[in-house]
């Protein structure tokens, strides 16, 4: 035997790397780099060396007889891709049995990225991420639509192993808006029920598992920086000064004559004053490196600063995060610790206004020296204002709404291998994730009120905890030739959430008031077996049992079992040496999955009372009594399940040049968490969360990535996927309608009906009569129960705000130096109810109370008078299907700039490029389908740079 | 560890019930939340709800009432018609779906509920098991007399308004699907009710103001009986004399002032000695939508700009209410001083051809947030005026309406009654017993008692609400007024109402 001894570097940066493992072929015997990357092992002549590290590719090296034998490891970022993560563990692309889909750091959506889900925007087929236009807001997440009416929709999200809560604090932009983008490496997105069924009660809507980037050995760092300009490129077309001084003289209101000496002789376009070009920027530096030459490490900071479109909306962001990685025990204990911290400035812009700019008369300025309120014009009698709208610039630029949300949040894992038992791992992680806000909502004394109390003054707070523990076991071996995997362990969470207000500190009869609302807590216990035979049949059978807080001792346990099948195909000696086919496996699974997420009803279980608050007592003899309220109780409530059954193909032609997926899906959740009536009179509401109705999904998901062009100076690549959704109302309550969808324009109208055998939130409205040039004849509808009376009887059911087909199409080419990259996606099918329009463009709207109104000029095309006429009428319902290009960028890479400087990156780019549709509104995507004024997206055009040392 | 499953509420206003009761403060306190319940909507300010599918201010006891009663006759006009129901009561072209049908269904349901949860929290058992001392027994028995009474008068809106309800009893389980009784059995139910309760019941005037008295009972048997003809077909005016007389004999008196009982001080200033239940409203501690915060707000005319004068902002909103002119037509010359007639018209035409042109069309000034001594309510929107459900007045009124129906009593008293009231409204045309005749009683109570939840009873009981032998503007969607169906005396049960319960089936012709 001989001592050898030698060095282990890293290719690119000549690095030493620490923990690599250095094993004899065929024996135990073994050892690992020290913290110089340097080792020492025993060998014979003949003995094949193998180095091995997370990462890289392995060597093999014969050994002949060399005193000092140094080694070079070179990444691997092939196989990097193939690993796939799944709940409590990993596999790979090929092992994989249910509908995963990896997104790393390579393939994230490019552009004006500030909130992380957006880096997935358009990537998976399957989900939709739908971001509103105000500054670091956050996003609607759909996995396959969503497997709920009345209870979460919201996927389970994981950040390196802690489940996250989707439910922000007063004063936060939500969660995700916590996050730097900056910081993540990969997403995985679990969407069938045996991938997601490991997660039990909260894998309904599916699971994206965000892994963020981990200290390495070998020392790195970047800096990247960008500045974006974005510019609103339309507005809702309302009169001009001029046209609107002509439209008052025009009397158009029937009955009623309009006051023309209201009128001033200025042209105003409020929608130009309240909004404004926006400059945004963002910069973030990490360092990856080993710390100590023991710990790999990474830190990065970054801040980000965005101005919204309307003025004083603003959001900043600076976030510090830690990861360190060290390997212990020789390579037996591994530990990843991340840790954040996330501070969160907001200041808010009331989106009330952008309604009160439509509507605002343009004949008046915007400044008025004599104004009493503060030098803004107001409509006013003096020093008394006229009951009426108020200028929305001083109503943005008087008030302060701030938001400050600082977070911690992280997790430490061990991963420990047994030393007497190898093939055995012990796996825990701890979690905390903390956020506290408070927020300050402050208007100035002279506001535009003739109330004695002038304006607002109000502090609030809140905080939230989740606190997570979880282990597991996991155990891996061949039995001839089936391996196995068998993984069993246990999950414990926590949630808590309180907070208060100061109310209004001018009004000496506002009151304080706090809240605090119930713990929630989830205890899961779960399982996992992998049998894997002859690499070419793979079974996997997960299960899971689960305890909730948010139900009664009898009910509050659900079980939730999953099973899948996949057959690598290709593996077969009749395709093996096929050259058109390079993968093909088929998979088929089935598994039960469960929802229980509940807000706001987390003890309606319990036998409870309310106290009114300050403002809600009673008085007996004039003295004041806090009145007991018994609260609506559901003790029988129990687990909402979803069974998805799912076949899928994944393949791969041309030696994979062309690979993807294809799935055909359905889902079925049944008992759903429903709220829904109860017989007036038998419990303390006319209606209560209840487990009452099915609703059934099903599905196709196509997915293409298409190497079109690979080799040394060209690389053009596509990835394009399609999802066909379909969901269906199967049974509600006692087979009643159930009214949903509230718009402006009056108080408590609905625009949506749930009803057995339809699309959840159809729209239900009137079918509107035209004369015979085709122009609309104001209230007149169909009768189409013909009982000669138009009611409520006589609304119909149209379409529904949910997409038929989703379409994503990218595509990154790069030539030489040079990349560019575009998105873009499409919509079909999805219909959009215009409250904009209907609940202002009608004439009576110009008399606004005592003063006049702006009117949208799409009043001229139906020159309607009454909006309580009109507002249900299915002229107002629009079909919104849409094709948008999201995203194009631009850039160059200049390699080797110094000794120290390995690369800069230059790019420009633009947000928001072209959005192509009928619909008639400002924005075709539309939270939920009511389009009432949403906060404008703007286009943006960015530049920015990366540096790598 | 799983126990961490088994939680408790952790918010400083809710309470887990096994702790609530062992304080013996806490059945004034539940017994205080049935009563609340016909003031409040939720218990977190004016727009919370523990009513779902529907606006706050849209459930509020007292307004629905109001809107049911007065909105879809001929007093009142609501300007804003995309206020979802609103347009379908004031033109009578309501259906199942009409919102403020299910907020009045389901919260007067609600208050059977509340009683029905505090009859069986205090029964002799539960109190024993909680060793609850002698002297909060004694004041319990009087407590559940008042939960019987509470729920004893939802049942008879229920009757009223929607001729049937969910029949639901202390003894019934959670969330279950209970019987429905029709007028009949709901007629013999309240009645026999209420006659049991009497004895436990606190003497007419004697028990705290908000809270109810014998004198309650008596109000609505009196009503019943006027009304029993419509309800049960059956002849039942002596017994409204007879309960008249009784509540007269326990010492009411009138206001000094008409307009005291619509005052922001009406729970202290005269008013005190007229009302026999008013619906409590308090712009500090007790604010809520209800019946006399929309009044008075909704009457502020869109010209006059007029709400300083009664408490509230200038503007009010912005000319909401205004008055049909039927209701305008009944106080002609000889009231020109009444201080029943509060019309302002100056400026305005009587004919309202627009609904939504609040300039057309006159407005009253009936209600106010200001006080007998010329201060104003503490908030500019929460008014402090409660709203006089029961009074006396409508008590001198049903008496002499019975007596001409044949109830027995005496025509003097009937006709003293009578110019009483107009004494009392400094109205000096006091009437003789020859004018004393059922049609001038109707137009009276309209004088006397408009906007105050009682006309659409009032037409119905005179036949003239259905039919086409009385229309007003806009009754049947005609701007001058058209006939209505029969089936329309009585409202449809809502479309949720139903849904919930397979034993509740829709009135004939809905």
């Amino acid at each position: 035997q001989t001592n050898l001894k030698g060095t282990v570097t890293e290719q690119s940066t000549s690095l030493p790397i620490p923990a690599v493992n250095v094993l004899i072929k065929g024996t135990n015997a073994g050892t690992a780099t020290d913290f110089d990357g340097e080792y020492q092992i025993e060998v014979n002549n003949g003995d094949v060396l193998q180095f091995s590290f997370i990462g890289y590719k392995s060597q093999e090296i014969i050994y002949s007889g060399q005193a000092v034998l140094d080694v070079v490891l070179e990444e691997d970022t092939s196989q990097l891709s193939e690993i796939v993560l799944i709940g409590y563990g990993s596999t790979t692309k090929k092992d994989a049995t249910g509908s995963v889909e990896s997104v790393t750091s390579e393939d994230f959506t490019r552009g004006n990225i500030v909130t992380p889900e957006n880096l997935l925007s358009g990537r998976v087929a399957g989900v939709s991420i739908n971001t509103s236009g105000s500054p670091g807001s956050g996003s609607e997440i759909r996995i396959r639509g969503g497997s709920s009416i009345n209870a979460s929709n919201n996927p389970l999200i994981i950040i390196d192993g802690l489940p996250i809560d989707n439910n922000g604090v007063n004063g936060s932009n939500g969660i995700l808006a916590t996050i730097n983008p900056n910081d993540i490496e990969s997403f995985s997105v679990l969407k069938d029920a045996s991938s997601t069924a490991i997660y039990g009660s909260r894998a309904s809507n599916g699971v994206i598992i965000i892994v963020t980037k981990k200290g390495k050995a070998t020392f790195s760092a970047t800096y990247d920086t960008q500045y974006s300009f974005g510019e609103l490129t339309d507005r809702i077309g309302v009169f001009s000064g001029d046209e609107f001084r002509q439209l008052i003289a025009s009397q158009p209101i029937n009955g009623s004559t309009l006051n023309e000496s209201l009128l001033g002789s200025a042209s105003t376009d409020w929608q130009d004053e309240i909004f404004r070009n926006t400059v945004s920027s963002l910069h973030n530096v990490s360092m990856q490196g080993s710390l100590f030459k023991a710990i790999p490490a990474r830190f990065s900071f970054g801040t980000t600063n965005q101005e919204g479109a309307l003025i004083t909306s603003e959001f900043e962001r600076r976030n510090l995060g830690v990861a360190l990685n060290p390997t212990l025990l020789d390579n037996h204990l591994k530990i990843n610790l991340n840790a954040n911290l996330a501070f969160e400035d907001n200041r808010f812009g009331d989106t009330g206004q952008i309604g009160a700019a439509l509507g605002y008369d343009p004949t008046h300025p915007v400044y008025d020296p004599s104004s009493p309120f503060g030098g803004f014009y107001q409509h006013r009698n003096g020093s008394l204002l006229s009951n009426g709208t108020t200028n929305p610039v001083a109503s943005l630029l008087q008030r302060e709404n701030y938001g400050d949300a600082n977070r911690s949040y992280g997790n430490l894992n061990f991963d420990y291998k047994f030393h007497f038992l190898p093939e055995l791992r012990a796996v825990v992680n701890i979690g905390y994730d903390e956020t506290e806000s408070k927020s300050i909502d402050y208007t100035s004394t002279l506001v535009a009120t003739n109330d004695p109390v002038k304006g607002n003054s109000s502090l609030g707070f809140q905080k939230r905890t989740n606190k997570s523990l979880d282990g597991y076991l996991n155990y891996t071996d061949e039995f001839g030739n089936i391996r196995t995997e068998l993984m069993t362990g246990y999950s414990y969470q926590k949630f808590t959430n309180n907070g208060g207000n100061t109310g209004n500190q001018r009004d000496s009869a506002s009151f304080p008031s706090t809240f605090a609302d119930p713990d929630v807590v989830l205890i899961g216990f779960f399982g996992r077996a992998n049998f894997t035979l002859q690499d070419k049949y793979l079974l996997t059978l997960t299960y899971r049992r689960d305890g909730t807080s948010r139900f009664s001792e009898t009910n509050r346990w659900g079980n939730f079992p999953a099973a899948a099948f996949a057959w690598n195909m290709s593996d077969e000696d009749f395709l093996k040496d096929n050259n058109t086919i390079s993968n093909l496996k088929l998979r088929v699974g089935y598994g039960i999955t469960g929802q229980q997420d509940i807000s706001g009803n987390n003890d309606i279980f319990l036998n409870r009372y309310r106290g009114g608050d300050q403002n809600s007592q009673y008085q007996f003899d004039n003295q004041v009594i806090e009145s007991l309220i018994a609260s609506e109780i559901n003790p029988d409530l129990k687990w909402e399940e979803t069974s998805t059954i799912e076949f899928g193909i994944d393949y791969g032609l041309f030696n994979d040049r062309i690979s993807g997926s294809l799935n055909f899906f359905q889902k079925n959740s049944t008992d759903l968490l429903f709220t829904a009536s109860v017989a007036d009179g038998t419990n303390f509401s006319n209606s209560i969360i209840q487990n009452i109705g099915e609703l059934q999904i099903q599905g196709i998901e196509f997915s293409a990535n298409t190497d079109v062009v690979k080799n040394e100076d060209l690389d053009i690549n596509f990835n394009f996927n399609a999802t066909f959704l379909n969901r269906e109302i199967k049974k509600l309550a006692l087979g009643q309608d159930v009214r949903t969808g509230g718009i402006a324009g009056g108080t408590g109208n609905n625009i949506q009906l749930l009803r057995e055998g339809e699309a959840p939130n159809s729209f239900s409205v009137f079918k509107q009569l035209y004369d015979t040039s085709g122009n609309p004849i104001e209230g007149a509808y169909a009768d189409l129960n013909g009982d000669n009376i138009i009611n409520d009887d006589d609304r119909y059911l149209k379409e529904n705000p949910n997409a038929d087909v989703i379409l994503g199409f990218q595509s990154n080419i790069n030539y030489k130096n040079l990349d560019l990259s575009f998105n873009l996606r499409a919509n079909i099918g999805n219909y959009a109810y215009n409250n904009a329009n209907s609940s202002r463009a009608q004439y009576e709207r110009i008399l606004d109370n005592s003063v006049l109104a702006n009117l949208p000029t799409s009043v001229l095309n139906t020159t309607f008078q009454r909006t309580s006429d009109v507002i249900i009428s299915d002229i107002y319902l629009e079909d919104a299907s849409f094709l948008k290009l999201d995203n194009i960028t631009l850039g160059y890479t200049f390699n080797n700039v110094s000794k120290s400087l390995k690369s800069i990156r230059l790019w420009g780019g633009v947000q928001n490029v072209f959005t192509i549709t009928n619909y008639s509104g400002l924005d075709p995507e539309v939270f939920g389908g009511i389009d009432n004024l949403i906060y404008p997206r703007p286009r943006t055009i960015l530049t920015g740079a990366n540096f790598k040392f | 560890c799983t126990d961490d499953l088994n939680i408790t509420p952790n918010d400083d206003q809710t309470t887990l019930s096994e702790e609530l009761f062992l304080n013996e403060s806490a059945y004034e306190q539940v017994l205080a939340g049935i009563y609340a319940n016909l003031a409040l909507t939720g218990t977190d300010g004016a727009g919370s709800s523990n009513l779902k599918n529907i606006d706050a201010g849209t459930s509020q006891f007292g307004r629905v009432l109001l809107y049911v009663q007065t909105l879809s006759a001929d007093e009142m006009i609501w300007s804003y018609e995309n206020d979802p129901g609103t347009r379908e009561i004031q033109r009578n072209l309501w259906t199942a779906q009409n919102p403020l049908l299910l907020g009045m269904f389901s919260r007067a349901h609600l208050s059977i509920a509340l009683a029905n949860n505090f009859l069986r929290e205090t029964t002799d058992a539960k109190l024993d098991a909680r060793n609850v001392s002698t002297a909060t027994r004694s004041e319990i028995s009087a407590y559940r007399a008042e939960a019987r009474l509470m729920r004893a008068m939802a049942y008879y809106y229920m009757m009223d308004i929607f001729g049937k309800a969910n029949f639901v009893t202390e003894d019934d389980a959670l969330n279950s699907q209970p019987p429905v009784y029709d007028r009949a059995q709901l007629f013999s139910f309240i009645e026999t009710e209420l006659k049991a309760i009497d004895t436990d019941l606190i003497a007419s005037r004697q028990n705290q103001y908000g809270r109810a008295d014998k004198s309650v009972a008596y109000m609505i048997l009196a009503k019943m009986y006027l009304n029993a003809e419509v309800y049960i077909n059956e002849n039942r005016y002596t017994d409204c004399v007879s309960y008249c007389e009784k509540i007269i004999g326990d010492g009411y008196t009138l206001a000094t002032n008409y307009l005291h009982n619509f005052m922001a001080d009406n729970n202290t200033n005269s008013a005190t000695n007229e009302i026999i239940f008013p619906i409590v409203s308090d712009g500090l501690t007790t604010q809520n939508y209800g019946p006399t915060t929309v009044m008075i707000n909704g009457s502020v005319g869109s010209i006059e700009v007029n709400g300083t004068e009664v408490g509230v902002s200038p503007g009010g909103w912005g000319g909401a209410l205004r008055v049909r002119k039927q209701l305008a037509n009944l106080f002609g010359s000889a009231f020109a001083n009444d201080d029943r007639n509060t019309i302002i018209s100056s400026g305005r035409s009587i004919e309202i051809t627009d609904i939504s042109d609040r300039d057309s069309g006159y407005i009253l000034q009936k209600y106010s947030n200001a006080t007998s001594t010329g201060t104003f309510g503490i908030d500019q929107t929460f008014v402090d005026t409660d709203f006089p459900l029961f009074r006396l007045a409508d008590v001198y009124l049903m008496y002499a309406e019975a007596h001409l129906r044949g109830g027995g009593g005496s025509l003097s008293t009937a006709v003293g009654y009578v110019n009483a009231l107009r004494t009392r409204a400094n109205n000096s045309n006091t009437i003789t017993s020859s004018d004393l005749t059922l049609d001038f009683i109707l137009d009276e109570r309209a004088r006397e008692l408009h906007w105050e939840a009682h006309r659409r009873q009032d037409l119905i009981r005179y036949g003239k609400f259905t039919g086409g032998n009385y229309n007003w503007v806009w009754k049947g969607n005609g701007s001058n007024g058209i006939s209505l169906p029969a089936h329309f005396k009585v409202y449809p049960i809502p479309t949720a109402s139903i849904a919930a319960n397979p034993n509740l089936t829709q009135n004939p012709g809905y």
